[in-house]
């Protein structure tokens, strides 16, 4: 008994020490931006307020989150919506070689997207695509395999007769795909939109490149730019600016495990 | 109500054919099920009915107009799917109503459409509910109360009680027999069933490899098969068969004993078959065959008893009440004279 509550401590201690080197990262970004006269240590704040967070939504900070939001859903939007006049074919019709063509696809985006930096980057500046609406087109492409993949794994499950009932009942294939198979789909559209948008929240390198002025920079890119801008690191500025860009993912993070938790289409029919 | 009729009708998947030229009138208002064993073209015929299936050759029509081209909704007709083919994401109304929405039908209209089928196959209490929320029986009634709304001139059901258990199939049978007799509509009905098309049926029509083997009411079928195939295939239990050689009027039958027949066509007679509710127990000096009794299977008001004769061969008897048999016990059966079918070389009934 006596050696096993020894045990037990050491662990709890072994333990306590773990944690505190994992949390303390976090710890020091809470408290930092949190902190209206922060230096970059980890202090308790003498006092609490959030100027750090009015500083990072506004002016510069904050044009950088609606160029992120718009990157993000502007992605994940036309990339659910090529995705899905893609996949619906190539779930439905017997395509040779199609399982193939997709596979061929996803090879293409494990290619590190700074290998096909060069030719997207004069595609876009021969297309005059070197700005926002170029980058959403940049990263769908290379977004689409994926989701072409995903969705048709999704329309897969959608049993075939329940389209052949509806088309019995008079319903064109418009409206087939929008008042079945896509209700049906909803959380599988769900979970690809959600990962189109982390992905291109997240994305650097193309709004780096594409996006030369200051104004058009995401977030991911003005962090990068805001070390160092006035003179000295602005940590409180910084430390509250990575809150915000992280937000979206958390967010993310809820809303899918709520729509995976809701269950998948095609459940439910046979008796 | 409209008749629909087949001629000639052919489906093949590139160069294999599965339905060969089917040739079948069915007139208004008839209750006619397609019966064979899988894999026999029933259910790709009542597809190609239904404007689901593309025609090969051949032509169907449907109220006097050929339909081969006419795209499925245009067809006026209604199908139940053998997995009810319900919209999950919708409620029973919203199932119910969906077809009549499509069609731009008045509002007013649709809900007392849709509220005059719940009547009739009583789901009134369920119309709000979601599909998963309902057991199978359930389901099955809106499967058929959606197909009822859009007032088809003909229903068309793929196989719609195999997915239920026993007991609720035999009383989802009895509802769908009193619907025919409510609605008065055309129905053809796929099943593989027999007891179901004996049950429902006002004609059946077995099908066999793609083909048509034969056509008639329930107990026709029953009392004339037309051929082994047909006798084999009709009646809860399967029709006995037993090889015979002919001499003069009588038809020996393997174990040297033999019958009387005055059949005309005796002389091409090669099979005899005869169902175990028509076999009876008897004496040994009376009996046309003798064997074991190897299996028996007591359903208290009768039983089925499975006789092993000297050449191996199973044969089956049906028993009243509960007969006191004991297994492995010989057993002497007679064979009446009225309820013998004769079988030619090729399996073909002699008439």
């Amino acid at each position: 008994m006596e050696s096993n509550a020894t045990t037990s401590r050491l662990t709890a201690i072994a333990l306590s020490f773990m944690a505190v080197i994992w949390v303390s990262p976090f710890s020091w970004l809470i408290l930092n931006a949190f902190n209206p006269m922060s230096t970059g240590q980890l202090e308790i704040p003498k006092s609490i307020g959030l100027d750090n967070f009015a500083l990072a939504v506004s002016g510069n900070a904050g044009r950088q989150f609606l160029n992120s939001l718009l990157i993000a859903a502007g992605t994940a939007t036309l990339s659910v919506v090529v995705g899905i006049s893609a996949a619906y074919p190539l779930s439905r019709l017997r395509i040779p070689g199609r399982n193939a063509f997709l596979w061929t696809l996803v090879l293409l985006r494990m290619l590190p997207s700074a290998g096909v930096l060069v030719p997207l980057y004069f595609a876009a500046q021969r297309g005059g695509l070197l700005n926002q609406f170029g980058v959403i087109i940049a990263l769908t492409i290379l977004n689409l395999p994926f989701t072409l993949l995903l969705l048709k794994n999704f329309f897969d499950t959608v049993p075939i007769e329940l389209e052949e009932a509806a088309y019995v009942e008079g319903a064109t294939l418009f409206q087939i795909v929008t008042r079945i198979v896509l209700p049906m789909s909803r959380a599988g559209i769900a979970v690809v939109w959600f990962f189109s948008f982390t992905g291109a929240w997240n994305e650097f390198l193309l709004p780096l490149i594409f996006s030369r002025v200051q104004d058009g920079f995401p977030m991911s890119v003005g962090l990068y730019a805001a070390f160092g801008q006035q003179g000295a690191i602005n940590y409180g500025f910084l430390t509250a600016f990575s809150i915000i860009y992280a937000a979206p993912a958390v967010g993310v993070y809820f809303l899918l495990r709520r729509n995976m938790n809701t269950g998948f289409a095609g459940v439910g029919v046979k008796g | 109500m409209a008749d629909v009729s087949l001629r000639g009708v052919r489906k093949s998947y590139g160069s294999l054919e599965v339905v060969h030229g089917v040739d079948l009138d069915i007139k208004s208002g008839e209750f006619v099920v397609f019966v064979g064993p899988s894999g026999c073209g029933k259910s790709t015929l009542l597809r190609m009915i239904a404007g689901l299936e593309p025609i090969s050759g051949g032509e169907i029509s449907i109220e006097g107009r050929v339909v081969n081209d006419i795209p499925s909704p245009q067809r006026g007709i209604s199908m139940v799917f053998q997995s009810y083919a319900l919209y999950p994401h919708m409620s029973v109304y919203e199932n119910m109503a969906f077809g009549l929405k499509l069609a731009k039908t008045p509002k007013a209209e649709v809900d007392q459409r849709v509220r005059e089928a719940a009547r009739i196959l009583q789901i009134e209490d369920y119309l709000d509910r979601m599909p998963k929320a309902l057991s199978g029986g359930q389901r099955q009634r809106v499967a058929i109360g959606r197909a009822i709304v859009r007032n088809p001139k003909v229903f068309l059901f793929d196989e719609p009680l195999s997915n239920l258990d026993a007991s609720l199939r035999a009383q989802t049978r009895i509802e769908i027999a009193k619907l025919h007799d409510t609605l008065d509509a055309t129905m053809i009905y796929v099943t593989h069933d027999q007891v179901e098309a004996m049950t429902l049926a006002d004609r059946i029509v077995v099908l066999n490899a793609g083909r048509i083997e034969q056509v008639g009411s329930p107990l026709e079928l029953y009392r004339n098969p037309i051929n082994t195939f047909v006798a084999g295939f009709i009646a809860s239990q399967r029709m006995n068969f037993l090889p015979v050689t002919v001499e003069g009027d009588r038809l020996v039958l393997p174990g040297g004993k033999s019958v009387a027949s005055n059949h005309p066509q005796r002389g091409n007679a090669r099979t005899l078959g005869i169902r175990p509710e028509h076999l009876v127990l008897a004496t040994p000096e009376t009996a046309q065959f003798s064997g074991t009794l190897s299996v028996i299977e007591q359903f208290g008001e009768y039983a089925l008893a499975y006789v092993e004769m000297p050449n191996g061969d199973l044969m089956t008897v049906k028993l009243d009440g509960a007969p006191d048999l004991e297994l492995h016990q010989a057993i002497h059966v007679g064979l009446p004279r009225d309820h013998i079918h004769l079988f030619d070389e090729a399996g073909r009934a002699l008439r």
